[in-house]
């Protein structure tokens, strides 16, 4: 288990030492229990640092906003970034490593270990403690919680209120990191595809309502492309307009921009939105599982994400976010491919 | 017009509308949304906040203007779609989401009158019910100039009994639907008014988040502008539409020609909703962003809601439902932010 004193007293070394620029983290909201995310410039500051199962974002994907940050800078300071990183989070720095979106000098990463649990799912934990007021979650040992409500600490199974992606993660402690807290912690899941096994049984024509029912909510806000720490494209094909475009750009060269995906959130739109976004994660998600979080309405996107992963394991033998090395799943291809088309 | 409705005949009275569409929060799995109603013995109002406001259907996120296409010797014909729209009730409005319309009404009145808006509202009446607890964690109307048993807005207000509802109404379309099915109503009792009352005072003491100063805070907008603040606040901001599509009050729109072939020529003119967190949303033809950051955008959250909404119809763009606060995916809180605008430099 992580000793949260041992990750404040990390934190601060390199941030007193100016190793690094700032540290992102986490630290508890204004009201609520939920940890939220949080920037730390100085060292006094590390004080409000904090780590339990509510830390549930992946901060990696500001890493995003720094490179852009840089991008638009002069003489940008070029000291790495500090980051709180679990095991998931931290696969997602191999993949921006891996697709020479970062730098590894970029980064410094204080791993963090889930031990034998992971992060909690808001909905359960509602559902859970119905009208309860909570104030505070906290790892142990064993594969359970324990949870602070005005009405005294409880121990609930971790089973009971943790998020379905934690129970089919194999890698709870970060596979890179500068320094790590928590110790190793290598998971062997029964079934770490068990999740889809109920939809993959359904037929073609249940799974084409189910779709279409939950994707006919989506009010395409886009939060679940603008949390994920994969989508740093400069340009997604779903903005109305284009971003190159320039004083000097012809009108005739705007005119002819192609709409791929209207603004209206028809049913139709939405799968062709929901369909780009899966497709381009194949092969790059973590399973953060960040876009089923954020989603406003409800729409289980992790179904979509983590089916793709299954195919990459199926077809091509890939594992997400382990080797910087190999080159990515999706620009690459291999003479000994078994498929016809590729060659 | 003020009534006794008894829990067990509501589904009754909601049979009697039969010429209305009628819309009711319905339970999910994790939440609960507005739905068109189509048993009326399903109907129960023990609802949380609903994930979105009527707002979604008296100014739904998609509206067709006309369809067009070319005809024949290259004419273009236009056509308005049949109107969809039909007298609607919306009912277990919250006194927040009912405030909500009213500042949507301020909107699309005034000097352009926008013809699409009204042709909807106009048809819609909103049945409230008054929150003897607070639907959600973050909810705080008190101090944006609401209550959890405010009028504004409604035709009904529904306060919840012991058994019963105590039904008031306030306009003549609430007093039709009171007249639908007048025998299932009673006359309130004394007693009933003073627990009606009852209700409405306790309320108020169960909300849990409050604002104080808040009239501070216009006031000082006015200098901010270019104060640090906003870059610190919305640090962790990933600029998505969640907190204004959601927000009963929030009422920007984008028009666009969807073209569903280009040879020949047809398709239609849509408004669909858009929303200033977007990185698009002030984007100029020319490239130029007047908006170009997180911070800017939070700004101009903040400075419509609290300080150019203020001085342009007297009140705040903001009803304290607490949806922003309670669906941002990074935590970002109204409240706290306003605390900071009100004590920033002291
Ligand atoms: S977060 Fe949900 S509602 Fe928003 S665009 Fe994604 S799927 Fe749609
Ligand atoms: S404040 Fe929250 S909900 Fe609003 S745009 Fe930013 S991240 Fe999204
Ligand atoms: S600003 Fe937030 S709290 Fe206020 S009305 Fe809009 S969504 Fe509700």
């Amino acid at each position: 288990m992580v000793a949260l004193e041992d990750l404040k007293q990390e934190a601060k070394n390199v941030l007193e030492g100016g190793t690094v620029k700032y540290i992102i983290g986490y630290k508890k909201p204004a009201v609520g229990f939920m940890a939220v995310p949080a920037f730390f410039h100085k060292p006094e500051d590390l004080d409000a640092l904090v780590w339990d199962p509510t830390c549930v974002h992946n901060l990696v994907l500001f890493l995003k906003d720094e490179k852009k940050k840089k991008l638009g800078q002069k003489e940008p300071d070029e000291r790495p970034v500090g980051i709180v990183v679990k095991g998931c989070d931290s696969r997602a720095v191999n993949v921006l490593l891996q697709e020479n979106y970062i730098d590894r000098e970029n980064v410094y990463i204080l791993g963090v270990s889930c031990g034998k649990t992971g992060m909690v799912d808001l909905k359960k934990v509602r559902k859970y403690f119905k009208g309860k007021i909570i104030s505070q979650i906290d790892f142990n040992e064993n594969e359970s919680f324990t949870v602070t409500t005005t009405e005294g600490k409880v121990e609930v199974p971790a089973a009971d209120i943790f998020a379905v992606r934690c129970t089919e993660c194999i890698t709870a402690s970060p596979v890179i990191h500068d320094v790590l807290l928590g110790g190793d912690s290598v998971r062997t899941p029964e079934n770490p595809f068990g999740s889809l096994e109920e939809m993959e049984s359904k037929s073609q024509g249940q799974k084409w309502d189910f779709w279409q029912e939950q994707l006919t909510k989506c009010i395409r806000c886009y939060a679940c492309r603008s949390i994920c720490p994969m989508c740093y494209c400069d340009e997604c094909v779903v903005d109305t307009i284009n971003f190159a475009v320039y004083p000097d750009t012809p009108a005739e060269e705007k005119a002819q921009k192609i709409k791929w995906v209207e603004k209206s959130p028809t049913t139709s739109e939405n799968f062709i939105y929901h369909m780009v976004r899966a497709i381009h994660l194949a092969g790059r998600c973590v399973d953060c599982a960040e876009c089923e979080r954020a989603c406003p309405m409800d729409i289980p996107l992790r179904f979509l994400n983590k089916k793709l992963e299954k195919e990459s394991k199926k077809l091509f033998d890939y594992d997400v976010g382990y080797d910087t090395e190999i080159p990515s799943l999706i620009s690459s291809f291999r003479d000994e491919d078994p498929e016809d088309f590729i060659r | 017009m003020e009534k006794i409705l008894t829990k067990k005949a509501l589904p009754q009275w909601l049979i009697k509308l039969n010429a209305y569409q009628i819309y009711a929060p319905v339970k999910k799995e994790n939440h609960w949304s507005y739905e068109a109603l189509d048993k009326p013995e399903s109907i129960r109002l023990d609802h949380l906040n609903t994930i979105q406001s009527p707002k979604m259907i008296i100014f739904p996120q998609r509206e067709v203007f006309f369809e067009f296409h070319n005809a024949e010797g290259n004419t273009l014909v236009m056509k308005e779609p049949a109107s969809e729209s039909s007298a609607t009730v919306i009912f277990g409005v919250r006194p927040c989401d009912a405030a909500g319309v009213t500042h949507q009404d301020k909107v699309f009145d005034g000097h352009f009158k926008d013809l699409y808006y009204w042709k909807r509202r106009n048809q819609t009446i909103l049945v409230g019910l008054a929150c003897n607890t607070p639907p959600s964690p973050h909810c705080f109307c008190l101090s944006v100039g609401g209550s959890p048993h405010s009028t504004a807005g409604f035709d009904i207000l529904m306060t919840e009994l012991e058994d019963s509802y105590y039904v008031e109404s306030f306009s003549k379309k609430g007093d039709t639907l009171i007249s639908l099915a007048g025998d299932i109503f009673s006359t309130p009792k004394e007693n009933d008014k003073k627990d009606k009352e009852k209700a409405h005072s306790d309320s108020e003491k169960k909300l849990k988040r409050h604002i104080k100063d808040l009239e501070t805070v216009p006031p000082k907008l006015k200098d901010m502008f270019d104060s640090p603040l906003w870059e610190e606040e919305s640090l962790s901001c990933i600029q998505c539409g969640i907190c204004t599509y959601l927000c009963p009050t929030c009422h920007c729109f984008d028009i666009n020609d969807e073209k569903d072939s280009s040879s020949p020529l047809s398709g239609k003119r849509v408004r669909t909703w858009d929303n200033c967190q977007f990185p698009d949303f002030t984007m100029h033809s020319s490239g130029h962003n007047p908006r170009p950051d997180r911070a800017s955008r939070l700004r101009q959250r903040i400075m419509h809601k609290f300080n150019y909404f203020v001085t342009n119809y007297k009140a705040y763009q903001c009803t304290g439902c607490g949806r922003c606060i309670d669906k941002c995916p990074v935590g970002i809180d109204i409240i706290e932010v306003l605390e900071k605008v009100r004590d920033y430099g002291k």
